[in-house]
């Protein structure tokens, strides 16, 4: 089933199917508005007496303005909203061995990735909807946002859209094939946000976790969404973010579908869901 | 007779305890619970010396920032485990069937679930000892002003984390729930009780809600004991209120644990 | 074009792992060396006991399994190598499981698979229609499937089968678990499907089902395929013999001169009489009621049990197992 219509058509059903396990979920509404609400105040109370110390406006100048230092935190908790929800749903979807019906969608002609890149999505949009428009709202209504143009906010949407379903599709195919999905869920929750950059600067963060930093797509597409949003940087300034970014996402995508191809072949060997 | 039957409740529930979590302790449990704090203490260091140079805000009058956050950071871990072994106690047997049994046993439920507590506090001992490396390794040391007072608002927290896990316990198997209300109470508590920074910092309604609940005061005996320079006469009436708070909310647990109960056995029958 | 799936010399083996991540691999044959044609238009029966490699059979069929070496073709398609067009064509009905989605409605849950099938979009809503009739569903279509009953779902696992409109249907115990009404419904479902030209292999436990389905039955067991026939041809292949039970309540030396020679059995029963037993592959039961009135018994009860299939299948797979037993 090549071309866009099926695509599409898959998509549709997808985003059908996350509505009806998402929307109107208590859980959702408190994993994804309340429990990060309350964690962005816990953290930017956290690190006011370091932002109002007097140096740290010759190093950091956007902790002189408390509005500017929360919007920083703001975009972070948004973005790693967007990023760790896709590693709920990609867990979530590893379940499906156990219910018996990711064995249906083996058996359909249903292209495999296309599949997995509309699974995130439609978990995505029905996650992280609720807390992007509050974000989106105390933004705007902080006034803190200062952007080169227009159009950079269609920019912005696609520096977090476009990395975030790669990365799903990417947990999706891993966790499908993954005997210790709990394990990876550990490894992405906490640490995701230290070495993106999420709660911190880049700068402040040592070499060796701005390393392993860049290799998380979050990391970049953080660095363009406060690039753009809180200092009005120019696309010309973001390109080489941007392009990174981009790559990145290529890169994910093709990881991807190198263990669907991987895993499915060796399920059609063993009779096994399991690849690692 | 009574207290004889009480420890025989409360050794028993802390060994059956341990000797399950022994044969199947997850891995990934202990990096969950010593992750987060690590990470907390981790960013303070790096944005105190990156951006704050070494130097914090006149705003902030609690002794040594890293100190500070080391302490708060790990108490609020602490709080976090001990709500998760009490609190998730009886939800835990209610999923694995085993509430009915329990409940017709004639054991107290205090006893039963001081025993749960026993063992979280014992089982952190090695998750702790973990933290502290951490913190040694980024170079804090954590001056001790009093250790009778850092020992007292110790149990005074242990005392009030438990009282609070009464209640919640019983909220949690009459509504057949214990994800969302533990990681609420959890951010709540973060925010509220004054783990990682100074209370004060709050808005006043805010601020008016932390004083409610009796983690917020054994914070402050904690805190003024260690990094705060404070005697013990000092933070007697904070150290009294919390003892005071959390007589409260173990007494309106246990008298609303019953009913809780009976909602959660009319809900499954 | 249909010309029905065609299984050639298919073998499948599963790696092992005897002892841990670094032991030994070994292999462990599942299917060895099977031949079958399942035609459209017809419901063809796998049979076997249990292990015997129906369920990898028909995982192979779907796609789902690849096989070690032989081949299969739906349709003059290779299931390795057209995986994909393969798919489009058949389906598979799995029994006992749930495997539908709890949190959409039945309707959702058809339209949701008719995405990924790609079915013409004209056609969706009315096949969902049609399908959700033919279930009798229709009135729970719109109910979340977190409300159904167990028939209920699987009921909706069966119209899910047939979203596609599969050229081929595999059916693998369908009816485990069913209710006997809707296990009633579903064969007649099967059967008008097959009338209408859909190609069916089913496996079942209930060997009064494929007696009553299948025009064709292959029975394979530890993987080989043992034979193949209509019922009453395998039935007769393998001599099974129908049971002849007659009651005489006035036995007498001429009665048993007639059991002697019709090679009967005599067992006494209450009140002096005695049972007359006869196994014999052809339909003997009035000669032998004859044979027995001439002689002077009056006879008070006339029993015949006919051969079933399971005794073919439990004879058929009792032989190879006693052919195996003796190079060993």
């Amino acid at each position: 089933m090549s071309g866009l219509r099926p695509a599409l058509r898959i998509f549709a059903a997808e985003a059908l199917k996350q509505h009806r396990r998402l929307f109107g979920q208590p859980l959702v509404v408190f994993s994804m508005l309340v429990w990060p609400v309350l964690q962005l105040a816990t953290t930017y109370y956290t690190l006011r007496p370091v932002a109002t110390a007097s140096p740290a406006a010759a190093h950091w100048p956007l902790s002189a303005d408390p509005h500017r230092l929360l919007a920083f935190l703001a975009t972070g908790t948004l973005a790693y909203a967007f990023f760790f929800s896709l590693v709920q749903s990609a867990w979530h979807l590893s379940f499906e061995r156990t219910t018996g019906t990711l064995e249906l969608l083996f058996l359909s002609p249903a292209g495999r990735l296309t599949l997995m890149l509309a699974n995130g999505a439609g978990a995505l949009v029905q996650n992280a909807w609720l807390l992007t428009c509050f974000t989106a709202a105390a933004l705007l209504g902080f006034g803190t946002l200062s952007v080169a143009a227009w159009w950079m906010y269609g920019v912005v949407i696609l520096a977090l859209l476009v990395p975030a379903v790669a990365w799903g599709a990417f947990l999706n195919s891993l966790l499908v094939f993954s005997r210790d999905s709990a394990f990876l869920y550990t490894i992405l929750d906490e640490p995701l946000w230290f070495v993106s950059g999420v709660r911190l600067p880049n700068f402040a963060l040592p070499a060796a976790v701005r390393v392993i930093g860049t290799a998380f797509p979050l990391t970049a597409s953080l660095t363009a969404i406060r690039g753009a949003l809180l200092n009005a940087e120019p696309l010309s300034a973001l390109a080489p973010t941007l392009t990174w970014l981009t790559a990145l996402s290529a890169l994910l995508l093709a990881a991807a579908a190198l263990l669907l191809r991987v895993g499915e072949a060796r399920s059609q060997r063993t009779g096994r869901l399991t690849l690692i | 007779m009574a207290t004889a039957t009480a420890w025989r409740t409360g050794r028993a529930t802390a060994w059956r305890t341990w000797q399950t979590t022994r044969r199947a302790y997850p891995w990934t449990y202990a990096v969950g619970t010593v992750l987060p704090a690590a990470l907390t203490i981790a960013l303070g260091h790096l944005a105190f010396h990156a951006i704050g140079a070494g130097e914090t805000g006149s705003g902030f009058h609690e002794g040594p920032y890293l100190a500070y956050l080391a302490v708060g950071a790990t108490a609020y871990q602490f709080t976090v485990r001990l709500i998760l072994w009490s609190a998730k106690a009886l939800i835990t047997e209610q999923r694995q069937g085993t509430l009915g049994a329990l409940l017709i046993a004639p054991a107290g439920r205090l006893p039963y679930l001081l025993g749960f507590t026993a063992f979280a506090v014992l089982s952190s001992v090695a998750e702790f000892l973990t933290l502290a490396v951490v913190v040694a390794a980024l170079g804090i040391t954590i001056p001790v002003a009093s250790p009778l007072g850092a020992l007292a608002g110790a149990l005074a927290l242990i005392t009030a984390t438990f009282a609070m896990s009464v209640g919640l316990g019983g909220l949690m198997i009459a509504a057949g729930e214990a994800h969302i209300s533990q990681n609420t109470l959890f951010c709540v508590l973060g925010l509220l009780c004054g783990y990682t920074f100074p209370r004060a910092y709050l808005p006043a309604p805010a601020q008016w809600l932390a004083d409610a609940l009796p983690t917020t005061a054994a914070m402050d005996v904690l805190h003024g004991s260690l990094t705060g320079g404070r005697t013990l006469t000092d933070l007697a009436p904070r150290l009294a209120l919390s003892l005071l708070l959390s007589l409260g909310y173990l007494l309106a647990g246990l008298r609303g644990l019953p009913r809780a109960e009976a909602r959660a056995v009319e809900r499954t029958y | 074009m249909t010309t029905g799936i065609q299984v050639r010399d298919l073998r499948k083996d599963f790696p092992v792992r005897d002892r841990g991540l670094f032991g030994p691999r070994t292999a462990k044959t599942a299917v060895d060396g099977l031949d079958l044609d399942i035609p459209a238009g017809r419901i063809t029966g796998l049979l076997g006991l249990n292990g015997a490699g129906k369920t990898t059979t028909i995982k192979i069929l779907a796609t789902l399994l690849r096989p070690t070496s032989g081949t299969v073709r739906v349709d003059g398609l290779d299931t390795v190598a057209d995986a994909r067009a393969v798919r489009r064509r058949i389906n598979l009905i799995a029994g006992g499981e749930r495997m539908v989605y709890t949190r959409m409605t039945g309707r959702e849950n058809l339209w949701y698979f008719a995405q990924l099938y790609d079915v013409p979009k004209r056609q969706v809503r009315t096949r969902i229609d049609d399908l959700l009739a033919l279930v009798g569903l229709t009135n729970a279509a719109d109910t979340p499937v977190e409300r159904y009953s167990r028939g209920m779902t699987q009921r909706l696992a069966i119209a899910r089968g047939l979203v596609n409109d599969p050229a081929y249907l595999l059916l693998d115990e369908p009816t485990l678990g069913l209710d006997a009404p809707i296990a009633r419904d579903l064969r007649r479902v099967v059967a008008r499907l097959a009338a209408e030209g859909t190609g069916v292999l089913l496996t079942s436990h209930y060997l009064a089902e494929v007696e009553e389905l299948c025009s064709h039955v292959h029975v394979i067991a530890d993987g080989r395929h043992l034979a193949a026939g209509s019922p009453a041809q395998l039935k007769t292949a393998t001599g099974s013999h129908a049971t002849v039970r007659v009651t005489v309540p006035n036995p007498s030396p001429a009665i048993a001169e007639v059991a002697a020679r019709f090679g009967a059995t005599r067992t006494p029963a209450d009140d002096g009489a005695e049972v007359l037993t006869l196994r014999h592959p052809d339909d003997i039961a009035g000669p032998l009621a004859a044979a027995v009135v001439q002689a002077g018994g009056s006879i008070t009860a006339l029993d015949i049990t006919e051969a079933s299939l399971e005794d073919a299948i439990l004879t058929l797979t009792d032989r190879t197992a006693r052919t195996e037993a003796v190079p060993a």
